[in-house]
C-alpha cells in the first residue's frame, strides 16, 4: 500500500473499525512513520472525546473492590525444602535450587514465547515470578546483605536479609507456626512510629518460605511481625508484634 | 473540551506509578476512568454484567501494561480510553459471531442505530460536535465507535463505496477535532 492508502487508514483504526490484517498492517507503517503516529495521536484525543462523552453510568462498588484486589501484592513466597536449613551459611546451596527453578522457568518462558498473544497473562505472571526469584537468588548470594534474626514472644527461626543499595530483602521464615485458620502473618518495616506493611505470609510447615521485599531500608529501623485477619492482612498492625528485629 | 495540560501530567505520574505496581496510583486511575470505561462498555453491549467484565479486564490490562504507555504518543486519557474501546469492541463482535446474526439485518432491525447513538451521548459538547458533522459523517463515525462495526460492515450497510466511507470517517474526525479540540494541532494542520 502507498503512503496516502495507509494514512487513509489511520481514522478507521483510531475508531476500531479495520479488519485485524488491515490494522497489522498499518501498525507496521505506524512503527516507521512517525508523521503517521502524530496524526493518530491527534485522532486518538477525540476518540476519547467520543468515549467520555458517554460516562453516565456508575459502576457497582463490588466492582471497584474486586479490581483493586486482583491487584493487591500478594508477596510471591518460594517455599523451600527445610533440609536446607536456610542460613546464609547454605547460600550456595540455594543457589543450586534456585537456579534450577530458573532453568525450568526459562524454559517455559522461551516455550512460552513461540505461542501467541493470549499466552501473554501467564508469561507475565512467570518472568515476575522468575525475576523474583532472581532478586532472591542474588541477595542471598551477596556477601554485602545483612542478616537480622528476628526474636519476639513465640519460638521461631526467622530472619530477615536485606541489602541496602539494591534495596532487595527478603523474610527467611524456616520455623513458625500456623497463625490460626483465617489469620496471616503480616510483615511490617517500621520508620520511627510510622509502620508499612511489606505483604503477608501464611508458613507452611515442614519447609523453610521465602518472603520477597523491595524498599529503600535506610528509612527503617525495625522489621516485625504481626498476626492479622486474613487473606490481605491490615493497614495498620492490629497488635503488639510477635517478633521483631533491627534493621 | 476544557484544558487540561495539568490533568495530563498528572495522569501521566499516575501511569508510571502504576507500572512501578503502585496500588494507591492504579486506584486513583480506576477513580478517574472506572465509570468512563464503564459506561462505554455498557452503552456498547447493552449489558451489566458484560460490561462489568470489561471494566475489569480493562483496568487488568492497564496494570499490567502500563510501562507500555508512552506520553509521546497521547495523553494517559486517551490511551486508557482507546484500551476500553478497543475491548468493548471486540466483546460486541464475539457477541454478534455468537449470535450469528448476519450484521446488515441486526442493523436493520434495531433502526437507526448511529441516531439513537448520538442522542445517548450524554455529554453536550460532544453531542453538539457530532450533531454539527454531514449525516453521512456521523453516521460512518457512530456505526464504528459506538456500534463497533468495521468500515466495510458499515459501507456494505449503507450502500455507498468503502472509500466513501473511509473520507467520511476521516473528514468527520478533523471536524470533530477543530470542534472539540480547537487548540490541537494535527501533522497537516
Amino acid at each position: 500500500m502507498t503512503h496516502e492508502e495507509l494514512r487513509e487508514l489511520l481514522a478507521p483504526y483510531a475508531l476500531d473499525a479495520l479488519r485485524p490484517q488491515e490494522a497489522r498492517d498499518l501498525e507496521t507503517h505506524l512503527a516507521a512513520c512517525e508523521t503517521c503516529r502524530r496524526e493518530l495521536a491527534m485522532l486518538r484525543e477525540v476518540a476519547g472525546d467520543l468515549a467520555a462523552g458517554v460516562a453516565t453510568a456508575t459502576p457497582p462498588a463490588a466492582l471497584r473492590a474486586r479490581i483493586l484486589d486482583a491487584v493487591t501484592p500478594r508477596p510471591r513466597v518460594v517455599s523451600l525444602p527445610r533440609l536446607w536449613g536456610v542460613g546464609l551459611a547454605a547460600a550456595a546451596a540455594l543457589v543450586v535450587v534456585l537456579v534450577g527453578l530458573n532453568v525450568s522457568l526459562n524454559r517455559q518462558v522461551t516455550a512460552l514465547n513461540r505461542d501467541n498473544r493470549s499466552l501473554n497473562e501467564q508469561l507475565t505472571a512467570i518472568n515476575e515470578r522468575l525475576g523474583a526469584q532472581e532478586r532472591v537468588l542474588a541477595l542471598l548470594a551477596n556477601p554485602a546483605s545483612r542478616t537480622t534474626p528476628l526474636a519476639g514472644s513465640v519460638p521461631a527461626n526467622v530472619r530477615f536479609v536485606y541489602h541496602h543499595e539494591t534495596q532487595q530483602g527478603a523474610l527467611v521464615v524456616s520455623d513458625l507456626r500456623d497463625p490460626g485458620a483465617d489469620l496471616v502473618y503480616q510483615l511490617w518495616l517500621v520508620a520511627g512510629q510510622e509502620p508499612v506493611s511489606a505483604g503477608v505470609f501464611r508458613p507452611i510447615q515442614g519447609r523453610s518460605i521465602i518472603v520477597p521485599v523491595s524498599a529503600d531500608f535506610s528509612r527503617f529501623q525495625v522489621v516485625a511481625i504481626s498476626v492479622e485477619r486474613g487473606p490481605t492482612g491490615a493497614p495498620r498492625p492490629s497488635a503488639a508484634p510477635i517478633l521483631a528485629g533491627s534493621l | 473540551m476544557a484544558p487540561r495540560a495539568g490533568q495530563d501530567e498528572d495522569e501521566n505520574t499516575l501511569l508510571a506509578q502504576t507500572s512501578r505496581r503502585d496500588p494507591g496510583a492504579f486506584a486513583a486511575l480506576y477513580d478517574r476512568y472506572g465509570a468512563a470505561v464503564y459506561s462505554l462498555a455498557l452503552k456498547m453491549l447493552r449489558d451489566r454484567q458484560t460490561a462489568e467484565e470489561i471494566t475489569q479486564e480493562v483496568f487488568l490490562a492497564i496494570w499490567r501494561g502500563a510501562r507500555e504507555f508512552d506520553p509521546a504518543r497521547g495523553s494517559a486519557r486517551a490511551w486508557i480510553l482507546s484500551l476500553a474501546h478497543h475491548k468493548s469492541v471486540d466483546a460486541v463482535r464475539r457477541q454478534r459471531l455468537r449470535a450469528a446474526e448476519p450484521l446488515s439485518e441486526t442493523v436493520a432491525a434495531q433502526g437507526d442505530v448511529a441516531d439513537e447513538a448520538v442522542h445517548l451521548v450524554a455529554d453536550a459538547q460532544v453531542r453538539k460536535a457530532l450533531e454539527g458533522l454531514s449525516d453521512g459523517q456521523r453516521d460512518a463515525i457512530a456505526y464504528a465507535y459506538y456500534g463497533g462495526y468495521t468500515q466495510q460492515e458499515i459501507a456494505e450497510r449503507l450502500g455507498v463505496p468503502l472509500g466513501t466511507i473511509k473520507t467520511r470517517m476521516r473528514d468527520g474526525m478533523q471536524k470533530l477535532r477543530t470542534t472539540l479540540r480547537p487548540l490541537m494541532t494535527g501533522s497537516d494542520g
